[in-house]
């Protein structure tokens, strides 16, 4: 038992230290630090940088790139939209055009009817007109040859236009 | 009691005070302190080294190792504490955290078992380092009047308070810091060391006594899980420190109390 109380005693101060252990740990360190500070630790100082730089430079990259894209995507929506509206107006611009042309095609068509119209029947009065002379003279003749066939006699034709010509026209008028 | 018999602590001296591996006898003895320091060292600029020359962008292995460390350096110690100017300070602090740290975990590597840092002459040289660093950066920021006004008279404090307060802000920044900051990572990884090294000379003790023994939960056990512990310890107590000299630096760039 007695040997696990060891005492101070057993040996010189332990806390104190010794001149070679100063020495060399006090060497050792400063050949560290000078070592460290001026050849070891600025490589791997730089390389974190240099890749922190990185990882900034390509975020930024990152960021701009989606910016443009942002961009691209707003302008390619207001392409989008403007060519909407444009077809939309071409549409709305050919159905008048076609709602004009149809209205002016209807107006001439209903002119030319009409024209054909008023020419046709001016053609039909024409052709009234004389075929009622035709006929008129056709019954004058007509009248007249059956008058001479009535009356068996000839009859001075000139005397009997006043009453041929009143008979005409009462025919015509009950024609009518 | 037959089994704390077969227990065999080494004297204090044999478990801290190391002997010469080169220069015996002289002021300059290298011993196994002085060896770990140097390898401490050499692995720090090793792996900075290693780290630097692969330059992948996506880091991985001993890249990621180191850029993690530097990373963590600049975030949670310099950028917190000291804001953006005291990123000058980063390869400063960056070889300090990983001489420690590295110093530290020699605490359970195999065949070392001994952390420098367990040691006044390992612990007290950097303390000091940073107090005359804190001072001149200070002086050079200040002018030596002004620095020194600042960070022993507090401003707002009543003349007759001053009287008593002076005197402690003096014990305070100018002594007890360095000390403070010596001893509480010395006490930390000896602390460390001695429990590991108890329970290992248990364990030894319970294995030559019955194999069968060594099966004992406690000790082996313990040892288990005090070196998971110590391996926390060590990063912890790194950090501690290196966080301690950002903000003494961080406050003699700022000034004012």
């Amino acid at each position: 038992m007695s040997t696990l109380l060891f005492a101070a005693s057993q040996s010189s101060n332990p806390i104190l230290p010794a001149s070679g252990e100063i020495i060399w740990s006090v060497l050792s360190f400063f050949v560290l630090l000078l070592i460290l500070a001026k050849v070891a630790f600025p490589p791997v100082a730089k390389m974190m940088k240099d890749r922190s730089e990185k990882i900034r430079t390509d975020i930024e990259a990152g960021e701009l790139a989606r910016s443009e894209a942002e961009q691209m995507k707003a302008q390619a929506r207001e392409h989008l939209e403007d060519a909407r509206r444009e077809s939309s107006r071409l549409v709305d611009e050919a159905r008048k055009t076609a709602e004009a042309v149809k209205a002016e095609l209807v107006a001439n068509a209903e002119a030319e009817v009409a024209s054909m119209k008023v020419r046709a029947e001016e053609a039909l009065d024409v052709e009234r007109t004389r075929l009622v002379s035709e006929l008129r003279e056709a019954t004058a003749e007509l009248a007249l040859s059956l008058a001479e066939r009535i009356l068996a006699e000839q009859l001075d034709r000139a005397s009997f236009d006043p009453l041929i010509t009143a008979f005409l026209a009462e025919s015509e008028a009950s024609s009518k | 009691m037959g089994i704390f018999a077969a227990v065999n602590f080494p004297p204090i001296g044999e478990v801290l005070n190391w002997k010469p591996l080169l220069f015996g006898g002289s002021s300059v003895a290298l011993n196994k302190v002085g060896l770990t320091s140097m390898l401490a060292t050499a692995i720090t600029l090793a792996l900075f080294f290693l780290a630097g020359r692969k330059k992948a962008l996506v880091p991985t292995g001993v890249q990621n190792v180191v850029e993690s460390g530097v990373d963590f350096i600049t975030n949670s110690i310099v950028l917190d504490i000291m804001g953006p100017e005291g990123i000058a300070w980063l390869p400063w602090l960056t070889g300090l955290f990983f001489f420690i740290l590295f110093n530290n975990l020699f605490e359970v590597v195999p065949i070392f078992q001994m952390p420098a840092t367990a040691r006044m002459g390992v612990t007290l040289p950097l303390a000091i380092t940073v107090w005359v660093t804190f001072m001149a950066v200070g002086v050079k920021k200040q002018g030596f009047a002004s620095y020194f006004k600042h960070a022993v008279v507090p401003s707002g404090v009543p003349g007759a308070i001053l009287v008593l307060l002076v005197p402690l802000e003096i014990l305070s920044t100018f002594i007890v810091r360095p000390f403070a900051l010596a001893i509480r990572l010395f006490g930390n990884m000896l602390a460390g060391h001695l429990l590991l090294l108890t329970f290992a000379i248990l364990s030894e003790a319970m294995f030559a006594k019955s194999i069968a023994l060594v099966l004992l939960p406690l000790p082996f056990a313990m040892l288990t899980v005090l070196t998971g512990y110590e391996i926390f310890v060590s990063a912890l107590q790194a950090f501690i420190f290196t966080i301690l000299t950002a903000v003494y630096i961080g406050e003699a760039m700022a000034g004012g109390h």
